[in-house]
């Protein structure tokens, strides 16, 4: 428990941090200083919108005291500001990139852990083969590639010359339509899954081959346990950490990162919003989309971090003490 | 129906375990690494045999030669291997998988990184019930408690829910004791199993699995570098240097007359409670032969005090005494003949201490 509420307060203080920064940031690049109403508004406001804007958002007040009046309006009101360029809520013009991003982040992420894992498991069972040296090369390929390169890459097959998907993203949700919704988020999610599960074979089989060397695989041999016991429940197990470790790390990646996939194939993430109100300085967005993003990142790394303790009671019996 | 088959196939009159000629090289980037290199003996049903020697010498690598776990690959083996009278040598790894836990099962020498840390020690024993016995869990559960029992480990049903880390060596041991034991096997491989212990703890652990060996009526083969583990323990000694059995007897046979240079510096290097403190410690110079390119002649000939001309030109062969027909040794002049004497006598009292 004490360990926990530590970890946890080390969530708060990044989290205080980052979305601070990016709110200092984004003021000390305002064109007219110390105006954020004028600048989100643009030049052809009048002095009423901008004097409505100031007030409910206390753009008047210090910068501490706009952080404040900005994180109390999330967490208490459920505020996260509003759009004036778009003339919407924070929460409604985020809504859908979320939505986008999730659905690809999930899809990517588990689809990378469903060809990672297998794969590893017997790369590393069958050490040298001509298969696992295969798999080598083709991990070390996907990670040298791009997404840069590959997703016109895939593109250029799949929908240009074989058209078998849609080349624009449509926004379909699958409970309006799952096959479309499937067949919309297929490519984006084989450009963003296949290079992370290139890192996550690589990261297992390496541990993966250490655990199989150790003394307790030999014991369970010695004991009789087929091949596919030894590998599933002895081995495995004790070979996650680093896999772990690496889907925290590349979640950050995942979620605020896919930039490039976005963009390649049309769909309106997280990603793409980001850059594009920074562009445009609409700060309420920046500033909920950073604070949405570190806490995204920090939370499931902490929970990761849970997990290590589900995973050995070792790390438990260290924690239960500490 | 493969059990039948087995069951048949079984010879219960003859020896339990017969070798002949067993060699087993690896492929290395340096060549082939001569780990056993014809070793031939049998093993009696409910008999103990101690495998003797120092880091090296292919005892190790001999009793995994004999259970059959070995690296696949890496491993080129030669001779014959039978287990209560069928071949088992060139049996496949799924093959063995009947026997492994079965009929043979092995301790190892390091009981803390021995056992799976992330599985409770229930579990742990209960797998090999599981699998070979086709027991229910709760059955299991049962037995792998009053195994732990068995092992004399004290609140045995709370054990079975800890993990690992949460006992100790001399508990670990005791535990792979458990594990080794629990499908009642014919032939128990205890491969160092006290090395990794306290020196207290080493005597529990070995008049442990002295009695268990009698209450089952099972075999033992113990590999230890130290003479002194098996000279209480053990009916049979089988000394190795340098990947070849140099001599093999009944325990006291050997200690009432033992016939090979090398056992006998052995004996002489194990430290004495009667001798005075800052006694220097006798020990034999030099390294184990290299097992890529072993020497011609005696492999021991380069450490030996009493070497002749001969010992480095011809190999000695496998001998039987006069005194004993299961005493046997690989010496052209043993401990005890002429030659001996007169080696010895040219060679000043305190040579070993000199070389140092």
């Amino acid at each position: 428990m004490r360990y926990f509420l530590q970890r946890f307060s080390q969530f708060l203080i990044v989290f205080f941090l980052v979305t601070f920064g990016v709110m200092v940031l984004m003021r000390a690049g305002l064109n007219a200083p110390g105006d954020p109403a004028r600048t989100m508004l643009g030049g052809t406001a009048s002095q009423q919108q901008i004097d409505t804007i100031t007030a409910r958002y206390h753009l008047d007040s210090n910068i501490l005291g706009q952080y404040w009046f900005w994180l109390k309006g999330m967490v208490w009101e459920g505020d996260f500001g509003y759009s004036v360029q778009q003339n919407l809520s924070v929460v409604d013009y985020m809504r859908p990139t979320i939505l986008t991003t999730l659905f690809l982040g999930v899809y990517s992420l588990v689809w990378a852990l469903i060809i990672a894992v297998p794969l590893a498991v017997y790369q590393a069972y069958k050490r040298d083969s001509f298969l696992d040296k295969s798999g080598n090369f083709f991990s070390f390929f996907f990670i040298s590639v791009p997404a840069l390169v590959f997703a016109p890459f895939i593109i250029y097959i799949f929908v240009t010359k074989l058209d078998w998907f849609p080349r624009i993203g449509e926004k379909i949700y699958p409970w309006d339509d799952l096959g479309a919704h499937f067949k919309n988020f297929f490519l984006p999610v084989v450009v963003l899954a296949v290079p992370l599960s290139a890192i996550f074979v690589r990261l297992l089989r390496a541990d993966m081959v250490a655990t199989l060397q150790s003394d307790f695989i030999t014991l369970a041999s010695a004991k009789g346990v087929p091949p596919g016991r030894t590998l599933w429940t002895h081995a495995l197990r004790n070979s996650l950490f680093s896999l772990l470790t690496s889907v925290g790390v590349n979640l950050g990646g995942l979620v605020g990162g896919a930039l490039i996939v976005e963009q390649y194939f049309n769909m309106k993430g997280m990603g793409f919003l980001l850059v594009s109100t920074i562009l445009s300085k609409d700060l309420f967005v920046v500033q909920s989309l950073s604070a949405i993003l570190v806490a995204t990142v920090v939370l499931a790394n902490l929970g990761i971090d849970l997990m290590y303790a589900v995973i050995d009671p070792r790390i438990r019996h260290a924690r239960a003490l500490s | 129906m493969s059990d039948l088959i087995q069951a048949s196939a079984r010879d219960l009159s003859g020896p339990l375990i017969e070798l002949t000629d067993v060699k087993t090289h690896f492929k290395t980037a340096r060549g082939l690494v001569r780990a056993v290199d014809g070793v031939s003996f049998t093993l009696e049903r409910g008999k103990s045999l101690g495998i003797v020697g120092e880091s090296g010498s292919g005892k190790t690598v001999l009793s995994r030669s004999i259970m059959g776990l070995l690296p696949p690959k890496a491993a080129v083996r030669h001779g014959s291997i039978k287990f209560e009278g069928r071949e088992i040598l060139g049996l496949s790894r799924s093959q063995m998988r009947g026997i492994w836990g079965s009929e043979m099962a092995m301790i190892f020498q390091d009981p803390m990184t021995s056992l799976n840390p992330v599985m409770k020690i229930g579990r742990q024993i209960a797998e090999p019930l599981r699998i070979h016995l086709n027991m229910a869990r709760s059955d299991a559960w049962a037995t792998a408690e009053r195994l732990l029992t068995d092992v004399r480990i004290p609140e045995a049903a709370r054990r079975l829910n800890q993990y690992p880390h949460e006992l100790s060596g001399g508990m670990r041991q005791r535990v792979m004791i458990a594990i080794a034991l629990a499908c009642g096997p014919t032939v128990l491989f205890a491969d160092e199993p006290t090395t990794a212990l306290d020196v207290t703890v080493q005597a529990q652990i070995l008049d442990l699995l002295g009695e268990q060996r009698r209450d089952r009526n099972m075999s033992l083969i113990l590999v230890t570098h130290d003479l002194g583990v098996v000279a209480g323990h053990t009916d049979e000694i089988a000394v190795m240097y340098g990947g070849k059995l140099v001599e093999k007897a009944p325990t006291r046979s050997l200690f009432a007359n033992m016939k090979m240079p090398y056992t006998e510096a052995l004996l002489q290097s194990i430290p004495k409670l009667t001798d005075p403190s800052h006694t220097r410690l006798s020990v034999i110079n030099g390294r184990p032969p290299d097992l890529v390119n072993p020497p011609v002649g005696c492999r021991f000939a380069a450490r030996c005090l009493y070497t002749q001309q001969r010992c480095r030109e011809e190999e000695p062969p496998l001998v039987v005494t006069p005194e004993d027909p299961e005493h046997s040794y690989a010496c052209w002049y043993p401990v005890g003949s002429p030659a001996y004497f007169e080696a010895k006598a040219r060679i000043p009292s305190n040579s070993t201490v000199e070389v140092l």
